[in-house]
């Protein structure tokens, strides 16, 4: 089976290079012998044969030797520095898209801020309608789509006052992306803050703690392919020891929460260790079940598995399994809804309360790395790697087919896999956006009671896939079936269940009807029409018109 | 989370409460001492710093308990805005206090909606009483100002569209599973020991009676809107936090429907205006109060029952009033919470505490 | 329209809780009509000896089912002579509330309609004052058993104004710190509100009468 392959190969231009430059190195050292013998010859009496030190060597030939293991060397080098910095250059959009799409969602300001509040014009003009600015008409497309989504949507009203609630003016040059280079700004404040150790802290394990966490999140990435050629390592057993690293973190965090020598500190330690350990087993039986029908504990042939073999996403065959994955990996990197450890209402900060300076920065960092580890593994499971949506479908058309095959072949596999990690990571912020905070022995309560049995559900139905349903492809019954009870298990989840015990329970006793909202649910009532709905609340309309003269004050 | 600065001291058992001790007191500022060298007007400026997540309640309290002392009668233009006003309040106050309870569950995109849907009260308000906070809005025997030019359509359209929000919010909380097993079935308390324990307003009304300070102690024009009294259906164990969350979203419903209903009501209609100091907006009051009067008036106060009690001074220093007290709901709910955390988890206690819409400055006086 | 109670049925049963409570030794009790900005509403209005204190508050709770316990207030007249140099005022209320009951697994809320509310359903204010001789240490019993919201209350007025309960159980400091000195009730007449009488604003913008050594400096 040929592996997936694309025309980034950066192992191979990083060890050519390295073997070119070894090679010219050996080129260029003397091929002579040397003789480095020093030669004592002592009389025969005390001893009879000559005694030679030293030896004679050869330096082109003793370079030779050694000239694998240092390529090795300085390729391992140069692709792990490059892959980290790889990672944290793409890991800036991260931030970025927490931010953004947080203050959309919170702001709420309708379907076209995003729209709006592209560019500003000159002068101070705010949120204006910079479509008409663009040359030859371009953005009236634009113009339309905005009205059309406000008047379905929308948010602007009639009145000013009300509008100028709405609308939120964004300041600043769209080209320039303004807020991308605040995580630059966040970190270089870090890094000149002092260092505080509480003093009853415990200093040796306070300092280790975040060592603990810091490494043990950049580790996970050694293995982490951006590409099939874009990886630092991939060894036979990749997926285990990702994990395994993967799981030592919550170690770190329970270092933390405990020598810091605050209260705070430990209950938020020890909440993090209980929820952490609670959602690693569930999380590693789900990795489990994904290797079973990847039939690869390799993660890069898990993604050829994908996009080669079978040619259907481990997501369809494995909905729940996604599912799972999706939940666990968002209690390990502790976000809400699971974010208990660090509940700001509560405990301030957790257990990283009484971090400072680049410690704390280094330390949020890593849970922003977590985060993306995660999105980008989700990718690589589930969402097929570097393979384009239907890439394969679509390159077996008859005629078109090739062209295609032309076009995919010229975007590195790199782009589908961020592509796929920002986009995971967008629904992530639309969780944390939305839902709250479950309590920490609920936490626990679901962990254990419910992900666990369902793990283990799905690691049976990975192995009946393989072992029964696999010959070399799935046909086409098993990934219809699978997806349609994926599609069924949303449905029921979503359905709102005993519609007449919420309503008789639940709601209050009051005379007014009560209807739940929904998208495009506000009517966009004039103003007349509210002044004629509410002036026929009372009859009292003609008797308040009296003239001054007529009444006395107080009646 | 924007409550105000007090302490908590709590004996846990592994993450149960078992013991509960809270501690005020850190903004005590002695509004009672001051008030006794201060006028009857100057002493409004004080009561909006009260409670100053609603201040319109607390100088309305005020008020009608200085025109108790001075027997004042108000005319009814006057009590129609005074009304408006303090309905208005109420909303802006419990939208302050949905904003702050969505975080302390955990939902953080929900502070920003209520407080936006907040601005556009705080507009209002400010429309009426010259600033956004501390409105210094009733004057002894009446208001001060009318309403603005244009005031009844504004304050239309804004309290129509809030009634639209509204059920956005509820989406937001009562459609989601975590905030149900969040809030219900934690924090439970029952009628009678609210009662007893001097617990009114919405935190009682939660518990499934219809006692209202509005409606039993009545003042004001609220007989003549066509209003009920919101109470909520609580759990059979006693209301819970669900319950009090409930109770002050359909609160802010009555209110925005009470809004409403009194522009419609106002005598003369809400866009006549009338000059500062003409009679229909303000009563003449003597500046001094009798000797050995006293005044007191019950108030239905976003939180609770809220109460200032006068004693007059007389002649010889009639101008003030000889002692102020002053009874704010909070400082009695929160020894009272605090009963109401024992047996649950560390982790209710935001829960709790959030549910029955504690507000310092109130408390501390 | 709105529902509210109305006045005569208020006043009907301010009358009758008033004319029961006379009859109590030490107490004597009236309706006093206040105003309320538009509305008049009654006040069953009880000035109690302060040895009658226990008995009567027994009797209000038992008897005519007073529930809610408001406000007290504690109030220092230096110059009230002999009679009367210590107040506290009780403001109660009685608000006839009981639980919701429970219907088939439902509870269901109590709506009264207060218009329709007579008699002993009333709800109704009322307030008791109790004067105290000159002394330097004046005491109340404590009423802390009886209603559980006098238990703050009762803390408050010692804190703030040095009248005493007595058999009131935890009494502490609640307003002001904990480490305040003994004796220190800053709402006592004696203590002057700094700048008391003296509007600093108008007569002494500069505050040189504060500090003499900065007169004539511009500050």
């Amino acid at each position: 089976m040929m592996a997936t392959s694309d025309w980034l190969d950066l192992r191979g231009w990083i060890e050519g290079l390295v073997g070119w430059s070894m090679d010219n190195v050996h080129d260029a050292l003397p091929s002579d012998d040397i003789d480095g013998t020093v030669t004592i010859s002592l009389p025969t009496g005390i001893w009879p044969e000559d005694i030679i030190l030293g030896r004679v060597f050869n330096l082109q030939d003793g370079f030779g030797q050694i000239q694998p293991a240092l390529e090795g060397f300085f390729a391992a080098t140069m692709i792990c520095t490059v892959v980290f910095t790889t990672m944290m250059l793409t890991m800036l959009p991260i931030p970025y898209i927490e931010r953004k799409f947080i203050g959309r969602l919170m702001d709420r300001l309708g379907a076209t801020t995003t729209l709006r509040s592209l560019w500003i014009g000159e002068s101070g003009v705010t949120a204006g309608k910079w479509w008409d600015q663009l040359p030859f008409g371009m953005g009236a497309p634009v113009g339309w789509l905005n009205k059309t989504l406000n008047s379905i949507w929308g948010n602007d009203h009639e009145l000013e006052a009300v509008s100028r609630v709405n609308n939120r003016g964004y300041h600043g040059y769209w080209f320039l992306l303004p807020g991308f280079f605040q995580a630059f700004a966040d970190f270089t404040k870090f890094a000149g803050k002092e260092h505080i150790v509480p003093k009853e802290a415990d200093r040796t394990v306070y300092e280790v703690a975040p060592v603990i966490i810091i490494s043990t999140t950049v580790l996970v990435f050694a293995f982490v392919p951006f590409g099939p050629h874009f990886y630092a390592a991939s060894p036979e057993l990749s997926v285990v020891f990702m994990m395994a690293i993967f799981g030592v973190a919550p170690l770190g965090v329970f270092f933390a929460g405990w020598a810091s020598n605050n209260k705070y500190t430990l209950i938020g330690g020890m909440r993090s260790a209980a929820q952490l350990t609670a959602y690693e087993i569930p999380l590693l039986i789900t990795v489990l079940g994904v290797c079973v029908i990847s039939g690869s504990f390799n993660v890069i042939e898990i993604v050829d598995f994908q996009a080669q073999e079978s040619n259907v996403w481990n997501l369809f065959m494995l909905p729940l399994g996604a599912a799972l994955f999706l939940i666990t990996m968002i209690a390990e990197v502790e976000r809400i809804p699971f974010d208990m450890p660090e509940a700001e209402a509560e405990l301030v900060e957790g257990w990283w309360t009484e971090y400072g300076g680049m410690r704390w920065g280094l330390m949020f960092a890593a849970e922003y790395q977590r985060c993306y580890a995660a999105c980008i593994l989700f990718a690589l499971f589930f969402l097929g790697g570097w393979e384009a949506p239907f890439q394969g479908t679509m390159e077996s058309i008859p005629i078109a087919g090739g062209g295609l095959e032309l076009l995919f072949s010229l975007i590195p596999g790199i782009v589908w896999v961020l592509i796929k990690a920002w986009l995971l990571f967008a629904v992530f912020v639309w969780i944390r956006a939305s839902l709250h905070r479950v309590r920490t022995d609920q936490i626990l309560e679901f962990g254990w009671q419910w992900l666990l049995p369902l793990s283990i559900v799905n690691l049976a139905i990975a192995m009946f896939l393989r072992v029964w349903v696999w010959d070399g492809s799935w046909g086409i019954v098993a990934p219809a079936v699978m997806i349609l009870s994926g599609i069924v298990g949303l449905v029921i989840l979503v359905a709102d269940e005993d519609k007449e015990a919420l309503e008789s329970m639940t709601r209050p006793y009051s005379t007014y009807a009560v209807t739940k909202a929904y998208p495009g649910r506000h009517p966009q009532t004039s103003l007349e029409d509210l002044q004629r709905q509410y002036t026929a609340y009372t009859a009292v309309k003609a008797a308040t018109s009296v003239s001054l003269s007529e009444t006395e004050a107080g009646s | 989370m924007t409550h105000g600065l007090w302490t908590l001291k709590i004996k846990v058992d592994g993450e149960t409460v078992v013991d509960t001790e809270p501690d005020l007191g850190y903004i005590h500022r002695g509004v009672e001492k001051i008030c006794e060298a201060r006028d009857f007007t100057q002493i409004t400026t004080y009561c909006d710093r009260l409670c100053y997540a609603s201040a319109n309640t607390w100088s309305h309290s005020y008020i009608y308990a200085v025109e108790d002392l001075l027997e004042v009668e108000v005319p009814e233009r006057a009590e129609y805005i005074r009304l408006i006003a303090v309905e208005l309040q109420r909303i802006a106050s419990h939208l302050m206090w949905l904003g702050a309870y969505g975080p302390d569950i955990g939902n953080l995109s929900v502070m920003v909606w209520c407080l936006r849907e907040r601005e556009m009260m705080m507009d209002l308000l400010q429309e009426l009483g010259g600033s956004r906070m501390h409105y210094n809005f009733p004057r002894v025997g009446g208001v001060k100002r009318d309403l603005p030019h244009g005031f009844a359509q504004r304050a239309r359209a804004k309290v129509s569209l809030f009634l639209n929000r509204i059920q956005e919010y509820e989406a937001l909380f009562d459609e989601s599973t975590i905030f149900l097993i969040r809030t219900q079935g934690v924090g439970y308390s029952k009628a009678e020991e609210m009662v007893n324990h001097g617990v009114t307003g919405p935190n009682l009304r939660a518990g499934g009676v219809n006692y209202d300070v509005r409606t039993s102690h009545p003042y004001s024009v609220y007989s003549e809107l066509d209003w009920e009294v919101p109470v909520e259906r609580p759990s059979v164990k006693g209301a819970d936090c669900y319950d009090r969350y409930r109770i002050r979203v359909e609160e802010m419903r009555v209110s925005a429907m009470m809004v409403l209903e009194a522009l419609e009501k106002i005598p003369r209609g809400a866009d006549t205006y009338h000059e500062p100091g003409d009679p229909a907006l303000i009563a003449k009051a003597p500046s001094r109060a009798p000797e050995g009067a006293s005044g007191s008036h019950h108030f239905e106060d976003s939180r609770g029952e809220s109460m200032f009690y006068l004693a007059g001074g007389g002649e010889a220093r009639g101008k003030n009033p000889y002692r102020v007290s002053i009874r704010s709901p909070m400082f009695i709910t929160i020894p009272y919470a605090s009963k109401c955390m024992v047996g649950y988890k560390v982790a209710d206690i935001p829960a709790i505490m959030g549910s029955f819409d504690p507000c310092i400055g109130e408390t501390d006086r | 329209m709105g529902k509210i109670v109305s006045a005569s049925s208020q006043k009907a049963a301010a009358e009758s809780m008033a004319s029961a409570l006379s009859s109590m030794d030490g107490v004597s009790a009236e309706v006093s009509e206040r105003t309320s900005g538009t509305n008049p509403r009654n006040v069953v209005s009880v000035d109690c000896a302060s040895d009658n204190w226990r008995q009567l508050a027994e009797c209000l709770r038992v008897e005519h089912g007073v529930d809610y316990c408001s406000m007290i207030t504690g109030i220092h007249w230096p110059e009230g002579g002999a009679e009367k140099n210590w107040e506290v005022v009780y403001h109660f209320m009685r608000m006839g509330i009981s639980n919701p009951p429970v219907v088939d697994g439902m509870v269901q809320p109590i709506i009264t309609d207060p218009t329709t509310l007579e008699g002993t359903d009333v709800p109704l204010e009322i307030e008791v004052r109790i004067a105290l001789p000159e002394t330097t240490d004046p005491k109340v019993a404590s009423v802390q058993d009886i209603w559980v919201g006098a238990d703050w209350n009762e803390k408050e007025t010692w804190d703030l104004v040095g009248i005493d309960f007595e058999g009131h159980v935890g009494m502490r400091r609640v307003l002001q710190p904990h480490e305040t000195p003994v004796g220190f009730h800053p709402l006592q007449k004696q203590h002057k509100l700094r700048y008391h009488d003296f509007e600093e604003m108008y007569d002494d913008a500069q505050g040189f009468l504060r500090k003499p050594s900065d007169a004539g400096k511009i500050k």
